[in-house]
């Protein structure tokens, strides 16, 4: 039998959860000026939007030429990894082994795992060049000694790299699976003592960035330097060949953890180039980069040609898109907060950013602070935004899919993670893309739905 | 060559939903507010394969986002602490509580903690056992039987009436395996057009009120296989008879209707002590003997029989949900010879607990003169003598072939047609 709550219980009920949602968003959104540096949308229950232009770990493990995926899980977990593969039309890419109750019971999950890719192997029609097996949450938990059957298996069949690789959400506090990814695809790379100072790579990248929208691109190619990047490897051997490179640069974080751990295994040097937008920033990274490499800085007349060129973009955009309202999500850019801050002082009216922690520096969140107090912060995946009315009031045009299906509006820059943009002409870019959004809305229900953005590129 | 069965591995193939979106699915048109106590992806999972109204609704389905250290702690009071929070902010109707897989191997104890919740809120707390490693089926029959137990009233069960009316229940409906084109209203019209109303349909067109009366209906008509649980457990607490099959062309209609007459007639007839509302076993040992030799009327008693991974060679294979397969291939079966090509359907369907073995499936499909079963299946290699029908399932496929599922429920389907030359 249930007890009835007398009212001095419903009060302390009603206390508790107001003390408990203190440091969360008790609506939907609210104003940067109230808000603390620290807060996060991810505590409680987690809601799933029906944006799905971020890629997953499916995705990005699908750009390694040659490679087959094996996804080791439950049912439940294996559903989502599949459909992403079958839905990209590539099955030919990706095969599965079941975690069963019997496994968890007789405690047989390694005999499982390689009697399991022995078949698979003995079975695909072409012998893959690199198998990432992917173990999941259960494994931890279970204390599965993989790393004895991947030796077993690389002893098999000697041709073959196996690389462990991790599906499991369980540890994404202290080990997100997607830097994971990243470091452990290229953990296959050879140790090469001599490196081309020809050839660098980029890691981390989704999206090739290409001399026309990356300033570092374009730097490169300019100094005859090639550069790799898992996106545009052609076959298996060139991807391999990224162990000759001389560095490594990345433009996201999620790059890190290959970098440093190539900085080891391949003693390659690395740099993280900052996303963001100021231009000291770009024109010192440059420097840098151009430092390690051993070739020329761009020159000042070149930045600030590059400055005056971008100055007008921007300009141009503001001028036709005017006070119409913008709304900047995390999916689309690294720096939302930091684009927010650009825009506004470049007199866009930026009404509000979605992202559901605050990723970049403080200082750039205290001067929003200052200068835009009322900007409206919308966490994404947090319970109250599942109730709010999506839409807005008036024209609204958004940089990103999330922003797009919250504000329920069609003026939206489709792109995700930078979308292979950076620097000067990065900006000069995305005004481009702002401008065309602001003129040609687009089916926003049709195409935030679909899987994986601009996965089309994978091999 | 003999086969030895691997559940477990699917160098080619997709697998089916799993356990906890099926109870997601269920539950999403009554009002309620579902949690799946899981690291995450689940809902990611669930929202976007299995769940074709996500975007165009705000029903409420979220996931707990159990971490390592809560999760190697045991701390259920994270989860219950969110919970509460968040039920406090939405007020839904009711609660459910499932888990997937990290929650089943530390012992989570939901029934309990949904009691925990429920004292806490106020609201009303389902809980649901899942193991995030059992198929959809298995889900979705949970959840509605829960629902059923906790909001149905066994009261109203016509037989208590002197003059009891024939009227049905539908269940284990969901877009998992009727989608949201129209199959859904095309059934519910075949029984109309009968004569025979339908009271419910669990759980897809209906409202938490609405659906609370669910014991009004005279016979359950299990039209897919997630809906036996909730079947057999309005049986034993209400007696209100179950028949098994799918209104699929003409055929099947005709027979599945009869069965259901046939069924309220035995109903009515039978003797009184079942009429009473109270269960008909009395003990868990009458129970467990009443189930070894239960025997509901289906539209499969009809099928030729044969072992579950041995059907002859060179004719039709239907690869799909049990109930569904089983019933196309009675109206397949039911066809002119000619009109068949003198071939016989076989229905095979996924284990619940471990889906399909793959080799096995292979080995079907080679021998096999004409497969229907979703275009997944195509990516199995196969002979050019073997004809593909493609028949769209999104409890397997998602929504990659959403719009090609076509209203197959109701007798205008033509199954003739789905086989004919021109299909092939």
């Amino acid at each position: 039998m249930l007890e009835t709550l007398t009212g001095e219980k419903k009060e302390k009920l009603a206390q508790y959860h107001r003390e408990h949602q203190k440091e969360r968003l008790t609506a939907a959104y609210q104003e940067i000026g109230d808000m603390t540096y620290e807060y996060s949308a991810d505590i409680g229950l987690a809601y799933a939007s029906p944006v799905r232009g971020v890629w997953n770990i499916v995705h990005i493990a699908t750009l390694v030429p040659g490679g087959h995926q094996v996804f080791v899980c439950p049912t439940s977990c294996l559903r989502g990894v599949v459909l992403t593969t079958a839905e990209m039309g590539r099955m030919d890419k990706m095969s599965t082994i079941t975690v069963g109750e019997e496994n968890i019971l007789e405690g047989d999950m390694e005999e499982m795992l390689q009697h399991g890719v022995e078949r698979i192997i003995r079975e695909l029609p072409e012998k893959p060049r690199m198998m990432m097996i992917f173990t999941s949450c259960i494994h931890h938990f279970m204390a599965v000694n993989y790393q004895r059957v991947y030796r077993i298996l690389a002893q098999e069949f000697p041709d073959i790299d196996f690389v462990d690789c991790y599906m499991d959400p369980i540890m994404r506090r202290t080990s997100p699976v997607v830097p994971s990814l990243w470091r452990q695809m290229h953990r296959v790379l050879r140790f090469t003592q001599e490196k081309n100072p020809g050839q660098v790579n980029y890691l981390g990248n989704c999206f090739p960035h290409t001399g026309e929208y990356c300033d570092l691109t374009a730097h490169l190619e300019k100094n005859g330097i090639r550069h790799l990047e898992a996106n545009s490897c052609k076959d298996y051997e060139e991807f391999l060949s990224m162990a000759e490179s001389s560095v490594n640069f990345l433009f996201h974080a999620t790059g890190m953890a290959a970098a440093k751990d190539l900085s080891v295994r391949q003693k390659q040097p690395y740099l993280k180039l900052r996303p963001g937008y100021s231009y000291q920033e770009f024109d010192e990274d440059l420097a840098i980069a151009s430092d390690m490499l051993k070739i020329p800085a761009p020159s000042s007349e070149e930045l600030e040609r590059a400055q005056q060129i971008t100055e007008a973009k921007v300009r141009e955009a503001q001028a036709e898109i005017g006070s119409i309202p913008i709304s900047i999500d995390y999916t689309a850019v690294d720096c939302p907060l930091e684009l927010a801050l650009y825009l506004l002082h470049h007199g866009f009216q930026v009404e509000s950013v979605m992202v559901d922690h605050f990723t970049e520096g403080e200082e750039i969140f205290r001067q929003l602070q200052a200068e835009a107090p009322k900007l409206r912060i919308y966490e994404t995946y947090g319970w109250n935004i599942r109730k709010m009315p999506r839409g807005h009031e008036g024209k609204i045009l958004c940089i990103g899919q999330k922003s797009a299906y919250f504000m329920d509006s069609d003026y939206f820059v489709n792109e995700v993670e930078n979308a292979g943009m950076y620097g000067y002409l990065g900006i000069q870019r995305l005004m481009d893309l702002m401008l065309d959004a602001f003129r040609n809305p687009k089916p926003m229900k049709d195409l935030v739905q679909i899987k994986g953005w601009e996965c089309g590129h994978c091999e | 060559m003999a086969i030895v069965s691997d559940y477990q591995t699917h160098v080619f193939t997709s697998t089916y939903t799993a356990d906890v979106s099926g109870v997601c699915s269920a539950m999403y048109e009554l009002g309620g507010m579902t949690i799946i106590h899981d690291p995450s992806g689940c809902n990611s999972t669930y929202s976007t394969h299995d769940e074709p109204r996500w975007f165009d609704s705000d029903s409420l389905m979220f996931v707990s986002g159990l971490d390592e250290m809560t999760a190697v702690l045991g701390d259920d009071t994270v989860l219950l602490k969110d919970a509460a929070a968040a039920a406090a902010d939405l007020k839904p109707r009711f609660i459910t509580l499932c888990s997937g897989s990290i929650p089943h191997i530390i012992s989570f104890d939901c029934k309990g903690v949904a009691h925990l919740l429920e004292k806490e809120t106020g609201i009303p707390v389902l809980p649901v056992v899942t193991t995030g490693n059992r198929s959809y089926l298995n889900g979705v029959g949970a959840a509605l039987t829960e629902w059923i137990k906790r909001f149905g009233n066994p009261k109203e069960s016509p037989y208590r009436n002197e003059t009891p009316v024939l009227s049905v229940n539908l269940l284990g409906v969901t877009p998992l395996d009727f989608s949201v084109n129209d199959n859904v209203k095309a059934l519910q019209s075949a029984f109309e057009n009968s004569g025979i109303p339908v009271n419910c349909c669990a759980a897809m067109g209906e409202s938490f009120d609405s659906l609370s009366h669910i014991f009004r209906g005279a016979v359950n008509v299990v039209v897919s296989s997630a809906g036996r649980r909730p079947a057999r457990y309005m049986e034993q607490v209400a007696g209100i008879p179950r028949v098994e099959g799918l209104s699929i062309g003409s055929d099947a209609h005709s027979q599945l209707i009869s069965l259901v007459q046939e069924a309220f007639q035995a109903k009515i007839t039978s003797a009184p002590a079942q009429d009473t509302g109270k269960s008909t076993g009395s003990s868990l040992r009458d129970l467990l003997s009443k189930k070894k030799v239960e025997s509901v009327p289906s539209l499969s008693a009809q099928n030729p029989v044969h072992p579950r991974w041995d059907i002859p060679e060179g004719q039709i294979l239907i690869i799909g949900e049990e109930v569904f397969g089983q019933s196309l291939a009675y109206a397949i079966n039911q066809l002119p010879k000619p009109d068949r090509q003198g071939l016989s359907a076989y229905a095979v369907w996924p284990d619940t607990d471990h889906g399909f073995p793959e080799e096995e499936l292979i080995h079907l499909i080679r021998k096999s003169k004409i497969v229907i079963g979703d275009p997944l299946y195509q990516v199995i290699p196969r002979s050019a003598d073997t004809h593909f029908v493609d028949f769209p399932h999104e409890a397997y496929s998602g929504r990659i072939y959403r719009k090609d599922i076509p209203v197959f429920a109701g007798p205008e389907f033509s199954v003739a047609e789905l086989i004919s030359n021109k299909n092939l």
